[in-house]
């Protein structure tokens, strides 16, 4: 005997046996197809060899629900526990899915289904009279409450030190501490001052967390904390700070990926990550293109930055030009003033680079390329426009970054693509990729922003999908890894 | 029950009933505290044979020492204590070690890297000098001074917290000890055309 999940190449043998089951009431084959085939839908079967047995769950996103669709089991294969054989897994799957409750309906004369609802702990919450036409026969409505675990998840990969707290797919604190102004004398990210901060907020940012969700330590169900990849000072403070945490209550500890958290934080918007997704992840440390099959299981580095990250290079830009750290927000808003009127180069797009590197990104020309202009116009003593050079950099980099996600996004097949890091704050960025995503007929995401910039919840949030999907926890021997590839979800 | 923290050199941990040391637990690596933190916490409280939720106060070392390795015990000893709402009592890892020579007129030095040394002076079981971060030469000028090497470790972390604690002392600047400033200077920008 088999379970194996359904697809439209099961309609078939389905329907034959929905139609033995259900005379009465079939569903047509065509509502059966759209529902194996629905991408919120989960349908499982079990065979021996032939289909003795089904039953489906639709999960609409975002509504922290579940629905019993259908189950049915062939006449001569009953009395065996098929029934609740399948009722579990797809429990277990709507768990799995974030949903905080299970609804379903059943015949109120159903005596045998209805004891299995009961002893998997549904109650009857209502019925609906004369719900079964044309028998005229009423329907209970069932509901299963199920408990979603509370993660709390901490980051401390670079200048921000966030504690989120998550239950299954639904946000319930985000604190952060950051120490951005700090480094903004040294004009960029100064590991050694990183760190000290993080040990300094580490208690006020979890007592912030705490109160915001109105929970104590002891309501937590399981700490994971950011391992990698970031700064090796920095890390090391949040994950010591996890494992007193995990110790103090003994939780288990999830020791989990900062970039894939980046991916993750898009089940707080709407319950759940929607893939395959390509992810273009750009921040201050990070400029990397992902392709995303499975949020646990399968991501995949297509390119990263060979040299400057994008928020590097608005740090050096800003330099040049002037402005303070950090200089994303201070060139956005002098290039809303300016025009492009100077075309900068774009790392790694002529042919002979896009052979080698098509995925790839390089900003350390393009920063030269402004410093060189700007200091030929100083030098000459010319006027020039600030404003201008800021739009026609910030253009060089949109472009650029968009060109190789939208790339990928065809090249892979995926109409879907994720944004996420610091630099999503860049309203230039924001709208191009709107305007690019719509004439590709490709879906654009882009979680709220303090879901976008490092934070604790996104990490709790990753956390809480290794929980739910069934993961053991972490051991208590793993270390920072300041280079962590995204491949590796979790550490043991 | 004390919970002692102290990862200023390799990375320990010791539980005290009282006075008395129930458990004691030792990882000389040098670097590898973020990975040990957490078995020498869970390994010390089995040895000890108590759970987290029978500790009632916790003390760290708050340095001097490499700050690196130093934070990571001290972000753990801060959580931990945070998470049961427990006291905690942070030391001076040189008056840790100092207090185990009783009332001897020593000098504590330990490794501050650079080739430089975290120094302070001890007479009749007070401090005289320092913390300071001193070059080794200039350690000739303390004359009289027994020489003790500063290797500190939570074992003595707890028995000075113990003594403190009852004696009155504050411990309560929860905050690292650091002597020097983070190692770099603003960037004025470099010209990229010659």
């Amino acid at each position: 005997m088999q379970f194996l999940e359904l697809g439209k190449e099961h309609l078939t043998t389905v329907m034959d046996l929905e139609q033995k089951l259900f005379p009465e009431d079939a569903w047509s084959a065509t509502s059966m197809a759209s529902e194996l085939d629905a991408s919120h839908t989960y349908y499982l079967g079990v065979f021996d060899p032939e289909l003795i047995g089904y039953a489906g769950l639709s999960t609409s996103a975002g509504s922290f629900s579940s629905d019993i669709q259908t189950i049915g089991i062939a006449l001569e294969s009953r009395g065996q526990g098929l029934g609740r054989k399948l009722m579990q897994q797809l429990i277990a799957k709507a768990r799995e899915l974030g949903s905080e409750q299970l609804m379903l309906e059943v015949r109120a004369d159903n005596q045998a289904a209805i004891s299995l609802y009961l002893d998997l702990g549904f109650v009857q919450i209502d019925v609906r009279k004369r719900y079964y036409q044309p028998a005229g026969v009423d329907a209970l409505i069932m509901r299963l409450p199920i408990k979603q675990p509370i993660v709390l998840g901490i980051e401390s990969t670079c200048d921000e030190t966030g504690v989120g707290i998550v239950q299954g797919n639904r946000l319930l604190a985000n604190a952060l501490h950051s120490s951005m102004d700090e480094h903004s004398k040294y004009g960029g990210v100064v590991p050694e001052v990183a760190a000290r901060a993080h040990l300094e907020a580490i208690r006020p940012t979890l007592e912030k967390a705490l109160a915001e969700a109105k929970l104590s330590m002891s309501d937590i169900d399981a700490i994971a904390v950011a391992n990698g990849p970031g700064l090796a000072g920095a890390l090391m403070v949040g994950i010591g700070a996890a494992k007193g945490l995990a110790l103090a209550h003994n939780k288990p500890l999830y020791a989990v990926n900062h970039l894939v958290g980046h991916v993750g934080a898009d089940v707080l918007e709407r319950g759940a990550v929607e893939l395959p997704t390509i992810a273009l992840l750009v921040s201050g440390g990070h400029t990397s293109l992902l392709l995303v099959r499975h949020l646990l299981n399968d991501v995949e580095l297509l390119g990263e930055t060979i040299d400057d990250a994008a928020g590097e290079a608005f740090d050096k830009v800003a330099r040049v030009l002037g402005l303070p750290y950090p200089g994303g927000p201070q060139i956005d808003r002098l290039a809303a003033d300016g025009e492009v009127t100077i075309r900068f180069p774009r790392g790694l797009t002529l042919p002979k680079d896009m052979e080698k590197h098509r995925y790839d990104f390089s900003f350390s020309g393009l920063k030269t390329a402004v410093a060189r202009h700007v200091e030929k116009a100083q030098d000459a003593g010319e006027d020039f426009s600030k404003a201008d050079v800021a739009a026609s950099f910030r253009e060089a980099v949109v472009d650029v970054l968009l060109t190789k996600a939208i790339n990928a996004c065809k090249d892979f097949g995926v109409n879907r693509l994720l944004l996420g890091g610091g630099v999503v704050a860049n309203a230039r960025l924001r709208e191009e990729a709107q305007k690019r995503c719509d004439a590709n007929g490709i879906e654009l995401r882009i979680p709220r922003f303090q879901l976008c910039t490092d934070n604790g919840a996104m990490i709790a949030a990753l956390g809480s999908q290794l929980v739910m999907a069934g993961r053991q926890p972490s051991g208590l021997g793993f270390g920072s890894e300041s280079t962590l590839e995204v491949t590796q979800v979790q550490t043991p | 029950m004390l919970l002692a923290i102290d990862t200023s050199a390799g990375t320990s941990t010791a539980v005290f009933d009282g006075e008395k040391l129930l458990g004691f637990v030792e990882y000389e690596d040098p670097f590898g505290h973020a990975e040990n933190i957490g078995n020498a916490i869970a390994e010390v409280l089995a040895k000890a044979g108590i759970s987290a939720g029978e500790v009632t106060a916790v003390a760290i070392g708050r340095g001097p020492a490499p700050y690196t390795g130093l934070r990571v015990g001290m972000a753990a000893g801060t959580s931990f204590a945070t998470a049961l709402g427990l006291p905690m009592y942070s030391v001076m890892n040189l008056d840790a070690v100092a207090f185990a020579h009783g009332k001897a007129k020593i000098l504590v030095s330990s490794d501050a890297k650079r080739k430089e040394l975290f120094v302070a002076t001890y007479e009749s079981g007070e401090r005289i000098f320092g913390p300071a971060v001193l070059k080794p030469e200039e350690l000739s000028k303390f004359e009289g001074f027994e020489q003790v090497d500063g290797k500190c470790n939570a074992e003595l972390i707890g028995r000075y917290s113990l003594w403190a604690e009852a004696s009155g002392v504050d411990l309560s600047d929860s905050s690292a000890l650091y002597l020097r400033s983070p190692d770099v200077a603003p960037s004025a920008g470099k010209r990229v055309t010659g």
